[in-house]
């Protein structure tokens, strides 16, 4: 009976760990094809005209993807697999660009406009409010009287 | 009140402005024999090796010593027909020396198309085949034909986009040996 017993556990062991070993690599893949997707989504098409290599199927493309792919499975972080194509291709390479040094004003101006347009719709309209309480003078009123 | 005009001075901007793009346009180089900027300017080159196609078997490691004319072409590209003489040229100018030497890369064509192109065209150099776009990839191409000089250091010097001619690149490499 407490062979059996034995026997049943084991059983349920083994039947547990392989479905962890399993389901876990499936998840993990799954995971990292995601990652690699995200990645994919913020790297330009070398070889195309606004598209990220997620988007395109230019030769490039696909071998940036598998590349990506292959950095992921090798345990490289998002920001090694960016470094390494700046290495390549430059900052552009990359459809975000950087918020520090130059790259940053790509970030910076259009906030500065946009701050500059509603300080400057702001000053007019301050201006035509005041226009439109502008109260008449008593040469305004003589005048009308006159043509009255 | 007085009204300003702001008309004139609307338009006086919009001229100046398509003025300055056609000076721009007027004094930027043709699109032929670009010297571009690249990130590898400076730095130890990229690995080339791989299947060969067409030459003497061979990977850019072992052409370190000479200057090495790093070219990516496909024969449907039409500026790498041009550019093929080109090369075909400045390699003849080098043989006899041994100081240069051109290594091809195929990129995104058909090994058999590439042969006969070469048996065609001449080009006794190793042609590599990079059906993954490995080397591309690792050297930052974005377009065809695109060529690397690479110093016998081993060093990648310039990058250039557009089609290189024999004359040019003979210049480049004059002026790559005395800023070394």
């Amino acid at each position: 009976m407490n062979r059996r017993v034995a026997w049943l556990v084991l059983g349920i062991v083994v039947v547990v760990a392989l479905g962890f070993a399993a389901f876990g690599d499936r998840s993990s893949s799954t995971t990292r094809a995601k990652q690699a997707d995200t990645i994919s989504r913020g790297v330009r098409c070398p070889t195309c005209q606004g598209q990220s290599v997620a988007e395109s199927a230019a030769p490039a493309a696909q071998a940036i993807r598998s590349e990506i792919r292959r950095r992921i499975d090798d345990g490289e972080s998002r920001g090694e697999i960016e470094a390494y194509l700046e290495g390549r291709y430059g900052s552009d390479i990359l459809l975000t660009p950087p918020s520090e040094g130059v790259g940053g004003l790509v970030w910076v101006i259009p906030i500065v406009v946009v701050a500059g347009a509603a300080a400057g719709l702001g000053v007019a309209l301050q201006r035509w409010s005041r226009r439109a309480l502008a109260h008449p003078t008593d040469e305004d009123r003589a005048l009308v009287q006159d043509q009255l | 009140m007085k009204r300003r005009r702001v008309a004139p001075w609307i338009a006086g901007a919009v001229g100046l402005v398509l003025l300055g793009v056609i000076v721009v346009a007027a004094t930027s180089s043709p699109a032929k024999e670009r010297i571009a900027d690249s990130p590898l300017l400076g730095l130890p080159a990229p690995a080339a090796s791989g299947d060969v196609v067409s030459g003497p078997d061979g990977t850019l490691a072992e052409l370190r010593g000479k200057y090495v004319v790093v070219n990516f072409f496909a024969t449907w590209c039409v500026p790498c027909r041009r550019e093929h003489p080109e090369l075909v040229q400045f390699a003849a100018r080098h043989a006899q020396a041994g100081d240069a030497a051109v290594l091809q890369v195929v990129y995104g064509d058909r090994a058999p198309t590439v042969r006969s192109f070469i048996e065609k065209n001449g080009g006794a150099w190793t042609v590599l085949d990079d059906p993954k776009g490995t080397i591309a990839l690792d050297w930052g191409v974005r377009g065809l034909p695109e060529s690397y000089l690479v110093d016998p250091d081993g060093i990648v010097q310039a990058k250039i986009t557009g089609g290189a001619t024999a004359d040019g690149l003979d210049a480049l490499l004059r002026r790559v040996e005395r800023s070394t």
